[in-house]
């Protein structure tokens, strides 16, 4: 399968001489299409930075990094937030849903940042809660939401425009057991109905069993 | 990003209501300020602007138009001998007492003008009409003063000190014609009042000569020619003179300086209470704001928000300011204090306002443009 995103070769460092510390070393894989990749590790193994690497946020000291083919790497600061917009959406681990808007205006948000037809945007926005099993909480703001339903509409933000990829940190970390596992299959739904590429970082032993791939890292390296 | 600036400003109601707080009374106080200033401006220079005069000759030295000092009024046939000049007329300007009907006296300044030809007349008649002073010791008193001089009715006689005691008939009312010190102004024949010149020795004297040119375009080639011709007066075109009453004012006497030190203090307050609302509201939302740069939303995109929202807070607070004023505005003057509120004032005002609330508003911006989306990933 051809990867959609890939990482080659990538280094990140912080600090120099003494006090340099190297959270990503020479990491080297690829996420394709309607594939779910678990990247699992201890605390401080440099998950997260890896996350952030390939969703466009985190430069790294060294390597490529490919988006839909395109080499990102070398892109500008301006250049990069519209591959993030166009190709990734994100989950993160607090939801980091805006409390002054809606659910459904939570995921319209996205649409209306991708520039899509404001008189559709409201019915795509309900067809995207509706996907997630959520369309009936549409009008809530996240604060009546549960931690499940604030987490289902993250998942419906991060659909929003269709892209292609889908990150999520620690996305079961704010859960309980039986919602962790609800959204863990969600995630595999979504990869293989809509075939999206998943990458997943989780401490979560169930996520194990729904990821079609499974990474670990430690110290900033793959373990094989 | 209009749309988010909206959302996000107005779920947070108590915030915004705190803010729009501070924006309207800062709006309120500028705006009375220089309300305030304008209009006494606008008295201090009323009778110059009112009076279809193209120059104005006053004694030598003259500071600002309440200063008048007498001069001898035969200077007029050297003014009338231009050729430029269309007609010339005199005008006195003094100070004298009226007794009240308690027996205290109120100081008035007096304007005596010819009411044959109208020239330094009231311009604003609420009853009688301004040639009824004509052939007798009659006078015109401004409606507004009946808050310092108790109620004024036609056909009353007032008692006038101004060496002797003099008594005149009311025979008409003005309407909000003000002097600068607030003092009520009355009005009289030049020809009546003449007489009580000649009790301070000053018989056949003017406080001003007012000339109206055939071409008022040439009024400040005349106004140079004049000044070579009387040399122990001072000339002025209406605009000079004008000017020059307001530059007495509002330089001269500090004034000017207090009252615009007071407008800046509070259109710069307003900017301080949003800036340092959008600040902390910022400061609060800085996750939102990582999470929308990981989203794709470029900077320019959070700087509509913030800018959106600071002008937003702006306009309303602004808008509810203008109210408040025109809200009180009647009773403000009813007090004796005129408020000159143009649209030209309100532009003005809003835009310097508005400028100091996104300058205010700045800091967020940079704070924003430093974030990192990084942060996005910290639970």
């Amino acid at each position: 399968m051809t990867a959609v995103l890939e990482v080659k070769e990538v280094s990140k460092v912080y600090g120099a001489g003494a006090g340099k510390v190297v959270a990503v070393d020479a990491v080297t894989l690829g996420l394709s299409k309607g594939e779910v990749l678990l990247i699992m590790g201890p605390s401080g193994s440099g998950k997260t930075t890896l996350l952030s690497i390939m969703g466009c946020i985190l430069r790294p000291t060294s390597g490529e990094v490919r988006v839909a083919g395109k080499m990102v790497t070398t892109l500008g600061e301006e250049e990069l937030p519209d591959i993030r917009k166009n190709h990734i959406g994100f989950v993160f681990q607090a939801f980091n849903l805006f409390p002054s808007l809606t659910a459904a205006e939570n995921v319209e948000l996205v649409l209306r940042l991708k520039g899509y037809d404001r008189k559709k945007i409201k019915a795509q926005a309900l067809e995207l809660l509706d996907k997630v099993g959520l369309v009936k909480r549409a009008g809530l703001y996240p604060a009546d939401l549960s931690g499940g339903e604030k987490q289902r509409t993250s998942f419906a933000r991060a659909l929003a425009g269709d892209p292609p990829i889908i990150l999520a940190d620690e996305p079961t970390a704010n859960l309980d057991s039986r919602t962790g596992r609800e959204v863990l299959t969600l995630l595999r739904t979504l990869a293989e109905a809509a075939g999206k590429a998943i990458a997943i970082v989780s401490h979560d032993p169930k996520a194990e069993e729904l990821a079609h791939r499974v990474v670990f890292l430690e110290d900033g390296r793959l373990k094989t | 990003m209009l749309w988010l600036a909206f959302k996000t400003l107005f779920h947070e109601k108590g915030r915004l209501i705190i803010t729009l707080i501070g924006i309207t009374i800062s709006t309120v106080l500028a705006l009375i300020e220089v309300a305030i200033y304008l209009g006494m401006m606008g008295n201090a220079t009323a009778v110059i602007r009112h009076t279809d005069a193209d120059i104005w000759i006053g004694s030598k030295n003259i500071q600002s138009f309440d200063f008048a000092l007498p001069f001898p009024e035969h200077r007029i046939n050297q003014v009338r001998a231009f050729s430029d000049v269309q007609w010339a007329d005199k005008i006195i300007l003094t100070f004298a007492f009226v007794k009240l009907a308690d027996g205290r006296r109120e100081q008035v300044q007096v304007i005596a003008y010819n009411p044959d030809t109208g020239v330094g007349a009231p311009w604003a008649m609420l009853e009688g009409r301004a040639e009824d002073v004509k052939g007798g010791h009659y006078m015109i008193l401004d409606k507004t003063s009946e808050q310092r001089l108790g109620r004024l009715e036609l056909g009353s006689q007032w008692e006038l000190t101004f060496v002797k005691e003099h008594s005149f008939k009311l025979v008409g009312l003005s309407q909000g014609i003000k002097s600068f010190t607030t003092i009520p102004v009355m009005f009289m024949s030049y020809n009546q009042f003449q007489p009580l010149l000649a009790d301070m020795a000053l018989a056949n004297h003017t406080a001003y000569i007012v000339a109206k040119l055939k071409d008022p375009a040439q009024a400040q080639a005349v106004a140079q020619a004049l000044r070579v011709a009387l040399r122990d007066n001072d000339v002025f075109t209406r605009d000079e003179f004008v000017y020059q009453t307001v530059m007495y004012w509002t330089v001269q006497t500090g004034m000017g300086m207090a009252f615009f030190l007071t407008a800046i203090l509070a259109v710069l307050i307003g900017g301080a209470i949003v800036g340092q609302a959008i600040f902390a509201f910022t400061m609060e939302h800085l996750r939102e704001y990582g999470t929308l740069k990981a989203l794709g939303a470029r900077n320019s995109d959070l700087y509509l928000v913030i800018f959106s929202q600071t002008v937003i807070s702006a306009v309303i607070g602004y808008a509810l300011g203008v109210a408040i004023i025109f809200l009180v505005r009647d009773g403000i003057e009813q007090a004796g204090v005129d408020l000159y509120v143009s649209p030209i004032l309100l532009v003005v005002l809003f835009f310097t306002l508005l400028l100091v609330c996104l300058a205010a508003a700045y800091v967020s911006v940079r704070k924003v443009r430093m974030l990192d989306p990084v942060t996005v990933f910290k639970a």
